[in-house]
């Protein structure tokens, strides 16, 4: 009787493995029928495209994945299905994930110092793998963009003063505070990640390893990843790739890191990944950081920044409107690439105006 | 003291205008690295942006122009046989140089 219960149990596995949809090699696809809800979708993500003044929401590529399929796509400008797309700060989630595959390895544990991996950090020995993971490194670090070029310290390491080796140039910034205690949104912290990176790999690997670790597994095939003047992998910024591929990503964090049978990231990285990092100082009230990725969940038990997405609703997001959306309750990844110029793009109305499109299939 | 004071009193709007002076100057030591390699801002940005929505994006020309236009004017040289982009811009000039499928774009030396 065990017996036949065992058997039994073990063919409901098979099947609901059996069920679970992988692109492999190529996303399949199951396109979601027109109705009033994806009319809606793309009123708002597709308005007609101001190419002069470059105003309001200019979406470049809109794609949901359900359940591991394809249901929605469509590009926008010049933007193709085999366009290599700039990810601008998604790069920083990309680099988190090619960090948890180094952490399965054996190369790092999160209380490290940075130091042991990153010489130039002996100025700032208490700083740790985790401190840079919750952007809270504490280092003195001005994050903007386009409203104060001359103070910036993003615009000089991309640019000027910086480029010629960005990890040093952040080591280089004073202490605004204790290490771990307050965030402090810093491309500089993930550059650091991705200099270290180097130090756990070693210097032989390190050019290959975001392909070796990450991509190749996931069958990404179109990413670039750029580097500044000594070869370290501009982390924070500078990773490229089409929307297909930046979804197997998303699909890798639906699932908790696993691909199809093979557990890519550890599970407790993931989680990690996936905390509200508690912060002694106040957090703007449109960013939950967790571990290198963007929370729909705060630490004190607020509710997160996008209302109309479940609370498990988790993001990596850049400049300009880039978005990767993972909603692992509704199965549903979306990538978002965009050059919205202005800020009126809004990362709640685009979730809730998508979650009721992919529902609408459903027969509601 | 008492010196000093009456130089104030006598001429006050010089007293000023040497007050101004010492502020300026000193915020000009302050920010010296930063307002140093602030023009440099805008070719770097252009050559380098230029140079990937080209060659890693693969955009038309056309499109990328416009992609990195900034509130400053600036010029784009093109080399698109051996995708290298140098832009002008605040009396600088910038390279920067398509290095391989993997590797993208990257700004070239000096580094300012």
């Amino acid at each position: 009787m065990s017996r036949l219960l065992f058997a039994f149990l073990l063919l409901l596995i098979i099947c609901s493995a059996a069920a679970e949809t992988w692109p492999a090699p190529d996303w399949s696809e199951r396109p979601i029928g027109r109705n009033e809800a994806v009319t809606a979708l793309e009123t708002y993500a597709f308005p007609p495209r101001d190419e002069v003044e470059r105003k309001g929401v200019r979406t470049d590529a809109l794609l949901i994945i359900h359940d591991g399929e394809v249901v929605y796509e469509r590009y926008g400008g010049v933007t193709r299905a085999d366009t290599s797309h700039l990810t601008w700060s998604i790069s920083k989630s990309i680099l988190a994930s090619v960090l948890g595959v180094a952490l399965g390895e054996g190369r790092f544990k999160l209380e490290d110092p940075v130091s042991r991996f990153y010489p130039p950090f002996s100025a700032h020995p208490d700083i740790k793998l985790q401190d840079l993971l919750h952007w809270a490194s504490g280092l003195d670090w001005q994050e903007d963009y386009e409203y104060a070029p001359l103070n910036s310290s993003v615009v000089a390491m991309l640019y000027t003063r910086g480029r010629g080796d960005m990890a040093r140039f952040t080591a280089e910034h004073g202490v605004a505070s204790a290490p771990g205690t307050s965030y402090r949104y810093s491309s500089g912290d993930s550059t650091v990640l991705a200099a270290a990176l180097k130090g756990m790999v070693g210097e032989r690997s390190y050019a290959d390893y975001p392909w070796t670790a990450l991509f190749d597994p996931l069958g990404i095939t179109s990413a670039t990843w750029e580097r500044d003047a000594i070869g370290t992998f501009v982390g924070s910024s500078y990773a490229y790739m089409t929307a297909r591929d930046l979804a197997r990503i998303g699909l890798l964090m639906a699932r908790g890191g696993r691909w199809q049978d093979r557990q890519l990231l550890p599970k407790a990285w993931v989680d990690f990944n996936l905390t509200p990092f508690k912060s002694l100082t106040p957090t703007p009230i449109d960013e939950a950081p967790g571990g290198h990725w963007w929370l729909n969940k705060t630490a004190d038990g607020k509710p997160g920044p996008w209302p109309d997405a479940p609370p498990d609703t988790f993001a990596a997001l850049g400049h300009w409107g880039q978005a990767l959306y993972v909603i692992p309750s509704a199965g549903l990844v979306i990538v978002r690439y965009a050059d919205d110029r202005d800020g009126s793009y809004d990362h709640n109305q685009l979730l809730k105006l998508a979650l009721n499109a992919v529902a609408g299939e459903g027969g509601k | 003291m008492i010196a000093r004071k009456a130089f104030i009193l006598r001429r006050p709007f010089s007293s000023f205008g040497i007050v101004v002076v010492l502020i300026v100057a000193g915020l000009i030591w302050n920010w010296r690295v930063q307002l140093q390699v602030f023009p440099s801002i805008i070719s770097a940005y252009t050559a380098k942006e230029y140079c990937s929505c080209r060659f890693v994006m693969n955009n038309p020309a056309e499109y990328c122009r416009s992609y990195v236009k900034q509130w400053l004017p600036s010029t784009i040289n093109e080399d698109a046989l051996n995708k290298r982009v140098t832009a002008t811009g605040l009396g600088r000039e910038s390279t920067a140089q398509w290095e391989g499928p993997r590797q993208g774009c990257r700004l070239s030396s000096p580094v300012p």
